[in-house]
């Protein structure tokens, strides 16, 4: 049986649980009612247990079983949750993710570390649990076993097979049990020699219910199984049966016993028996003068204790039966999909698009207005297909920011701080490759806030601030991208120390007058963050320029301000998604260029009014604004035939205009980025290429790249200069 | 012909795996993530055999086995429940229910195969 796939499934599903856990634990510190949560927390260590036994990992069911056997005491309040119960939980959670993890490599090969860990564990549980818990117990006990009679000798019969004897449940058809493939499963242990049916509970044509049995079997059975094997077949229908098991070679007694409890007369039942050939004729005589002996001289004991010996009936308990779960509201129906097909799917829709793109372009050449009116429906579609594909690769950035609240719980309990974390916006959606790779430089700043940022609580007091401090994530879409804040009500930046540290490091130089925002972005810079800061919580080896950089390649941008005493605030700019962007094309001399529509504000003709100004003739007068700008053919060294005519793109990038001079103006253009390849994905300014509807490449400007190269042109130039 | 057989379970992982080890056996199966999904999808077919965990988010398998026996065309169909040691009450309830058959998690495949094949004939 190939159990990789469903292994694979296993995996993820449980790593979902487990954030379940995790999300489920962090809300029980926090809210009143907890009794659905409980019943999640339930449920997830119930599952994984469940799911863990299919593939055998016997160490997680265990441990995991523990876990539950725990949860299913808060869920009936026989235990409170109180605070240290909830991060036992927390640190099991955090170990069965780690057994997890730790199998994901090696199937069953736990490491003396993990194993310690969890016997650790499983003890601090116990303790929570009492003693009387225990594993799990076996589900087969014999529950048929017949009592020794004690007034017979021994006189073993001479069947050496079974004698099974079955008086099913008249409601057995009811509950949709077929008495012949229980009979028919027998045969996994045996062979049955004989069976002899007693129809005598059948009542008249007129009473009789088709719906229920009324059928009884006598069954000579040839089995060396164990008694507990041959028993287990009938688990599913013990309830409200008579199921009886002789085993060989025994004592006449329990013929008799037999005989008396079973509803038919003493003759039919032995008459039964012996037709079946589990009794000779002589035994049965034996057993039923026995019988006629023993109930004359007694009559009334006709043994009470051997009806008891069938199975005992279910006792009701009502107030367990109050622990009702509640469906958990809001759970949506998902299919999980690799995301390699997404990803496939979403190139295959890009291809679509340029295919596309020419088809229109074909259309138009020709000429014919039904061609065109077509294709331009084609294209419409093509839209929506593609809106419609790149949703599916749409995740909300929930997923990423309730970790935090973990990390935030975590760290400030490290720290001796109290700070709480709120989250606005966690159903912003964007795509998931952006979300996964978000996380790291988000965690970066979060740790920072709650370590950096957030003061002591003496100086908070001394602040007149309340003792709690507050980190607050928040994301929303804006023009296009998504915008995800990071804010805490600390301390904030001081700007004269990183002035100095930054004149220090030799970013800056001494009596360069800079606006504080500008200040503050130097904390960015490449070099600045310095080992003195890197504590072993916010540091972990990542700098805020790794910070900037990771961002900087999701095509987004970073900024930061703050108030000195008030807070700190980092803001995150992100491109919805990376694989399709609605462009704009322009073109110098034969060479197209696409830059991201949204960035687009304006495109205006280069005339002599809005010419250069200043006395550099780097800045462009727009309606009165100055604006700096770039020639694209200057930049790129474009020779060649270039026409005479200047428009220039107005182009709007995280709250800053700048303004790119080209020949041509192309107009909008669907477009799937391609990233470059190895040996040129480092030039500047260009962040990947598409291919034109004519089969031409066209290169995707980088806009906040060459923004960022016109800023140090004109600094390496001030140098000079100055 | 071969049999149909219903997993209910809201675990994709239980749900694939019961799915190989029966299919392996030779029986069709059709997959439901809840009870009210297990409703939906038992209806307008031939199931022959329904097999159901317990806890399970909007409709459990108690409530799932009820409405099972308040519809004539299913209420004969045999129900296996899923359960654990930790549930003896809950267990009781599906009794009551209806539901008379039950595997304890966590199983081997192979029990769950020795389960479906005690209760029908495939």
């Amino acid at each position: 049986m190939n159990l990789d796939e469903a292994l694979q499934t296993f995996i993820e599903e449980s790593s979902d649980l487990l954030t379940q856990m995790e999300e489920a634990l962090i809300l029980s510190e926090q809210s009143e009612e907890i009794s659905e949560i409980v019943n999640v927390l339930f449920r997830a260590a119930h599952t994984i247990k469940g799911s863990a036994g299919l593939f055998g990992f016997d160490h997680i069911v265990s441990f995991t079983h523990v876990v539950e056997s725990l949860l299913d005491r808060v869920r009936t309040a026989e235990l409170e949750l109180t605070s240290d119960l909830i991060a036992l939980l927390m640190y099991s959670r955090d170990h069965i993710a780690d057994l997890l993890e730790d199998m994901t490599p090696e199937p069953g090969n736990v490491s003396d570390e993990l194993r310690e860990k969890g016997d650790r564990l499983v003890e601090q549980l116990k303790c929570h649990l009492g003693s009387d818990e225990s594993m799990p117990t076996k589900p087969n006990e014999d529950t048929s076993v017949a009592p020794n009679r004690t007034n017979c000798d021994q006189r073993p019969v001479r069947s050496e097979n079974w004698h099974i004897s079955l008086r099913f449940a008249p409601d057995i058809l009811k509950n949709g049990m077929e008495p012949f493939s229980f009979l028919r499963y027998l045969s996994t242990y045996g062979d049955i020699d004989h069976v002899c049916t007693v129809p005598d509970a059948i009542p008249s044509e007129e009473k009789m219910d088709p719906e229920i049995s009324y059928l009884g079997y006598e069954l000579s059975f040839k089995s060396r199984a164990e008694r507990s094997a041959i028993d287990s077949t009938f688990d599913f229908i013990r309830d409200g049966s008579q199921i009886r098991l002789i085993p060989p070679h025994a004592d006449i007694s329990e013929y008799i016993e037999l005989i008396t409890i079973l509803p038919e007369s003493n003759e039919r039942v032995a008459e039964s028996i012996r037709k079946c050939g589990s009794l000779t004729q002589e035994e049965c005589r034996t057993a039923l003068s026995e019988i006629q002996r023993v109930s004359a001289a007694d009559r009334t004991q006709v043994s009470r204790s051997d009806i008891e010996a069938s199975p005992p009936a279910p006792k009701s308990n009502p107030s367990e039966r109050n622990a009702t779960t509640v469906a958990k509201n809001g759970e949506n129906r998902f299919i999980r999909v690799d995301s390699v097909k997404l990803d496939r799917l979403i190139d295959l829709i890009g291809e679509l698009i340029i295919a596309g793109a020419s088809t229109s372009m074909v259309a138009r050449k020709i000429g014919v207005a039904e061609l065109r009116e077509s294709t331009s429906i084609l294209s419409r579609l093509v839209e929506e297909v593609r809106n419609t594909a790149l949703n599916l690769r749409m995740v909300q950035i929930g997923t990423i920011f309730n970790r935090f609240q973990r990390v935030v719980r975590d760290v400030s309990q490290e720290l001796g701080k109290d700070i709480e974390l709120i989250v606005e916006g966690a159903e912003t959606e964007l795509d998931k490759t952006v979300v996964e790779r978000i996380a790291d430089p988000l965690m970066h700043l979060v740790r920072n806030a709650i370590d950096h940022g957030i003061e002591p609580f003496e100086l908070r007091r001394d602040r007149g601030k309340p003792d709690k401090g507050t980190v607050r994530l928040g994301a929303y879409h804006e023009s296009g991208s998504i915008v995800i804040e990071v804010e805490d009500d600390g301390g904030g930046l001081d700007r004269d120390v990183i002035l100095a540290k930054a004149v220090e490091k030799g970013l800056v130089s001494e009596g360069q007058s800079m606006s504080d925002h500008e200040v503050f972005n130097l904390v960015f810079e490449a070099g600045f963050s310095t080992a003195k800061e890197v504590s072993n919580l916010s540091g972990r080896g990542v700098g805020m320029d790794v910070v900037r950089r990771n961002i900087v390649d999701l095509r987004g941008s970073v900024e930061l301000s703050s108030r000195l005493g008030e807070g700190t605030s980092v803001k995150i700019r992100l491109p919805l998604t990376l694989a399709i962007i609605d462009g704009f094309l322009v073109g110098i001399g034969n060479a197209t260029y696409v830059l991201p529509l949204d960035m687009v504000v304006e495109c205006i003709e280069l005339a002599a009014w809005n010419q250069e100004v200043g006395d550099d003739k780097r800045y462009l007068n727009l309606r009165g604004e100055v604006m700096p700008y770039l020639r694209l053919h200057e930049h790129f060294g474009i020779s060649g035939k270039i026409g005479k005519q200047r428009n220039v793109v107005v182009l709007n990038y995280a709250g800053e205009k700048f303004g790119l001079v080209v020949e041509k103006l192309m107009g909008e253009f669907q477009t799937v980025i391609k990233p470059m390849g190895k040996m040129l994905e480092k030039v500047q300014g260009i962040s990947g290429f598409t291919i034109l509807g004519g089969g031409d490449v066209a290169l995707v400007l980088d806009v906040p790249g060459l923004m960022r190269q016109i800023v140090l042109e004109h600094e390496r130039e001030e140098d000079t200069v100055h | 012909m071969s049999k149909t057989v219903m997993i209910v379970d809201d675990s994709a992982s239980i749900r694939q795996v019961v799915s190989i080890a029966l299919k392996g056996a030779g029986y069709q199966v059709i997959e439901a993530c809840d009870g009210q999904d297990g409703l939906a999808k038992v209806s307008g077919q031939r199931v022959h055999l329904i097999i159901s965990d317990v806890n399970m988010p909007k409709m459990d398998g108690i409530s799932f086995v009820k409405e099972l026996k308040k519809i004539p065309e299913t209420k004969f169909i045999p129900v296996i429940m899923l359960t654990t040691e930790s549930m003896q009450a809950k267990k009781q309830e599906g009794q009551a229910a209806g539901a008379r058959a039950w595997v304890v998690k966590p199983f081997q495949p192979e029990q769950m195969i020795a389960a479906v094949s005690k209760l029908i004939m495939s």
